[in-house]
């Protein structure tokens, strides 16, 4: 057993914590919020240029074939910077389905792009139940001629409005098992009947409506097997959960340290607030929440990094992940008093991201059922005793 | 990182795997301090002691020369965990012997008391058998307010005053006695001394408190002008304070065996909650996956505390972290428990072969024991004050 990092993973923390801190101050997010791209190119080319695009894309494709642990790390530092813009859904959605799924063709075309030049992919699988089910996923992809057209709507698609492809996930075929006719097609943005319009969220973090009206798509840009995509959307589910719990993990140990600082500095009754037993009790068990979320992500992530997923440890954490955030977020408030009720304050910033984060990469609701799914075949340790 | 334990672990809980499949029943009425009610409970526990101590494991974390086999901190843990799942008795030698008793005689004890206790408590005899004496009726969580006394009187200690809360005193050979041994000291931390007593001695007097349930799992022990020979004293005269801390963080290290014993109590929860159709209710499962979550978690801080001492840093706050959230996880099996055991958790626990009782009574005992459990070893909130100082770095606000 090891919680530690090695020397160069280490270092990747360092480089990108200090990144964030000087590129990504808490003004320049609160300016993005009414920024019509919502997030910063300059920075995103720089972060481009570093290699962090192509992190975990293999050297083929111009990537730094680096682990699933390097990129759990990253993660854990956007969240704690809560560092606005398209990583997630390029880097920790897309990428490795295009990687795991896509033809050599599609592999180079987009990859390399993505790890070269930052090219912005965006993940479309949130239709009108928006909640990770294969029911919800009714877009239709009708065939035609050489290919599809695509008719439907997708919901909180990052950055689409950025995007130079999207991921799309259509529906090929009704059955009685909605896992059955799924399909994931790699859409050039720019095609003709996409209409892209910005969905008004709370915390302006570029959620987009994509509307597709007869959007023609060649058979070459099926990624996976016709009718077979779920497998893919499931992949990204898990492989996203975990990662957008380090995230997720990241932001809530900045939020401690926010409340814990406060704490210290706020004097009423001529002591700092912190010295009150209410106040500390309700730290301890942020503290106690957030050191459990960390370490329970460091596991899930082993796990992915040995390429030995561990299906119900992926859910637990994002339960967790969705539980924790909110205690924190909301306690780390509370402890500001009412100038944590305002936008002034930064704490402010991590609460606003708690119910996309929440809904990212699967809820409660999703997550439960498929945690209740494996233990229900699970066969308990203490039987193997009995005779 | 690594998150799988090496194969010199991986191998010790193969055998103990075949001890347990060898030596204890599958359907052992397992759970908090159920040993010490019971004299035929107590005598298997302590029969259990006497087999594990046999092969080495009663004690294996200590060094050899002390009766131990040096093991790992890893293995450690898989002891733990294993003792825990499958409800080994006996490992406690009256739950302070191995703990912390023969931790702390290493730490501070004299060379002497190391050669005369240390082989008694591996050895898994009735007179390696230990209680310990911190809380009097005055003085619970303000445990350095104490009044027991010990004044020395040539190479004596004449000890004078009352303990209680005593586990396993009805069961002990020796008291691990904190007393005041300077009543007239600035900060009243600093008067406070460990001494051995043997419980044999003339002028100790020891009384049942039967607890909530009516089980007789602790005690209150009397001292009138007991003699003890000075050099029980252990450690320095007047230190006591700092050598009962380090004692206390050996005590909250409960979470490695505590998380793995309230999985079987999930695994069985699952497994009849199953059989009488009750998983297929959302409201049920739900509430068995989020206590599944939840024991995972204490799981996982626990083993980060282990590998933070495996790698020699000193642990501090993460021990009453782990037991602030045990507390918690305790309360929730007992409820989730006996919602789902329903009408038949109003059974005693206490009896025996009761037709009517569900998992042996594993529900309704957890439910009841659990208020006990967060007075133990500090109560929570005392352990949230000390990870709120000592984690947090927050001013002592009390």
């Amino acid at each position: 057993m090891d919680f530690g990092l090695t020397k160069d993973q280490e270092l990747i923390r360092k480089s990108i914590r200090e990144f964030f801190e000087k590129e990504c101050p808490k003004e320049k997010i609160r300016e993005l919020k009414t920024d019509k791209k919502g997030y910063d190119p300059k920075m995103w080319k720089k972060l481009a240029d570093l290699g962090y695009m192509g992190l975990v894309i293999p050297e083929e494709y111009s990537g730094a074939e680096g682990s699933f642990l390097d990129l759990m790390i990253v993660m854990e530092e956007i969240g704690r910077n809560i560092v606005p813009g398209p990583f997630f859904t390029t880097v920790c959605q897309s990428a490795p389905a295009i990687e795991k799924f896509g033809t050599p063709v599609q592999k180079k075309n987009l990859l390399k792009k993505i790890a070269e030049k930052g090219e912005i992919t965006s993940y479309a699988v949130n239709e009108a139940k928006a909640d990770y089910s294969a029911a919800d996923i009714q877009l239709a992809a009708t065939p035609q001629g050489d290919g599809f057209v695509l008719n439907g709507v997708k919901l909180f698609v990052p950055y689409a409005n950025s995007a130079t492809h999207l991921l799309v996930a259509g529906r090929t075929k009704k059955s009685e098992n909605p896992e059955e006719g799924v399909t994931l097609f790699l859409v050039d943005a720019k095609s003709k009947g996409i209409e892209i319009e910005e969905i008004p969220t709370a915390a302006r973090d570029m959620k987009c409506e994509v509307r597709f009206a007869n959007v023609g798509v060649s058979k070459e840009n099926v990624v996976g097997e016709i009718d077979k995509g779920w497998q893919i959307v499931d992949y990204v589910l898990q492989y996203g959960a975990v990662l957008k719990s380090a995230e997720m993990s990241g932001g809530v140990q900045a939020a401690l340290d926010i409340a814990t600082r406060y704490a210290k500095e706020r004097y009423q009754f001529g002591k700092p607030i912190g010295s009150f037993q209410s106040l500390q009790h309700r730290l301890v068990n942020m503290l106690t929440e957030v050191d459990g979320l960390k370490n329970l992500v460091y596991e899930a992530a082993w796990y992915m990094d040995q390429g030995k997923p561990d299906t119900m440890l992926n859910s637990m954490v994002k339960v967790k992940a969705n539980n924790v955030y909110h205690r924190v977020c909301y306690d780390a408030v509370y402890i500001h008093g009412a100038i944590g009720w305002t936008e002034e304050m930064d704490i402010s910033l991590y609460l606003l991201r708690s119910k996309a984060n929440e809904n990212d990469c699967g809820a409660n609701g999703v997550h439960k059922e498929r945690i209740a799914m494996e233990l229900d075949r699970y066969e308990p340790l203490f039987l193997s005793m009995r005779a | 990182m690594d998150f799988k334990f090496d194969d010199k672990a991986e191998e010790l809980r193969k055998k103990i795997r075949e001890f347990v499949k060898d030596n204890i029943p599958t359907d052992i009425k397992m759970g908090l301090f159920v040993d010490e009610h019971y004299d035929e409970d107590w005598a298997f526990a302590m029969e259990t002691a006497k087999k594990l101590s046999d092969i080495g494991w009663l004690t294996m974390s200590w060094p050899k020369e002390h009766c131990g086999m040096g093991a790992s901190v890893w293995e450690r843990v898989v002891m733990g965990e294993e003792s825990g799942y499958w409800g080994i008795p006996g490992m406690g030698m009256g739950v302070s012997g191995t703990a912390w008793v023969g931790p702390s005689l290493m730490l501070f004890g004299t060379e002497e008391q190391k050669k005369k206790y240390l082989p008694k408590i591996a050895s898994g005899e009735d007179d390696g058998v230990w209680c310990t004496g911190y809380s009097e009726p005055d003085s619970g969580s303000d445990l350095a307010s104490l009044q027991c006394s010990a004044k020395r009187v040539g190479d004596e200690y004449i000890i004078n005053g009352q303990k209680v809360w005593n586990s396993a005193g009805h069961r002990a050979r020796w008291c691990w006695l904190a007393c005041r041994t300077d009543p007239n000291a600035k900060r009243k931390h600093d008067g406070i001394s460990l001494i051995i007593v043997d419980l044999q001695s003339p002028g100790v007097t020891i009384r049942p408190i039967p607890n909530i349930i009516g089980a007789h799992v602790f005690n209150e022990l009397f001292f009138k002008d007991v003699h003890v020979p000075a050099e029980n004293l252990v450690g320095k005269e007047n230190n006591g304070w700092a050598q009962l801390m380090q004692a206390l963080a050996f005590e909250r290290g409960v979470a490695i065996s505590s998380s793995a014993m309230t999985r079987r109590m999930l695994d069985e929860l699952i497994h009849y909650a199953k059989e009488t159709g009750a998983f297929a209710k959302p409201e049920i499962r739900h509430k068995l996956v989020d206590l599944a979550i939840d024991i995972k978690t204490l799981r996982i801080l626990a083993m980060e505390a282990a590998w933070k001492v495996a790698k020699g840093e000193m642990v501090i706050h993460e021990p009453s972290r782990d037991k602030a959230l045990n507390d918690l996880i305790l309360e929730k099996v007992g409820q989730i428990g006996t919602e789902i055991i329903g009408a038949f958790a109003q059974v005693d626990p206490l009896e025996k072969n009761a037709g009517l009782q569900r998992l042996r009574g594993l529900m309704e005992w957890i439910y009841f024991s659990t208020p006990g459990m967060w007075a133990a070893a500090g109560t929570t909130d005392t352990n949230r004050n000390i990870v709120a100082q000592f984690g947090l770095g927050l001013p002592r606000g009390y």
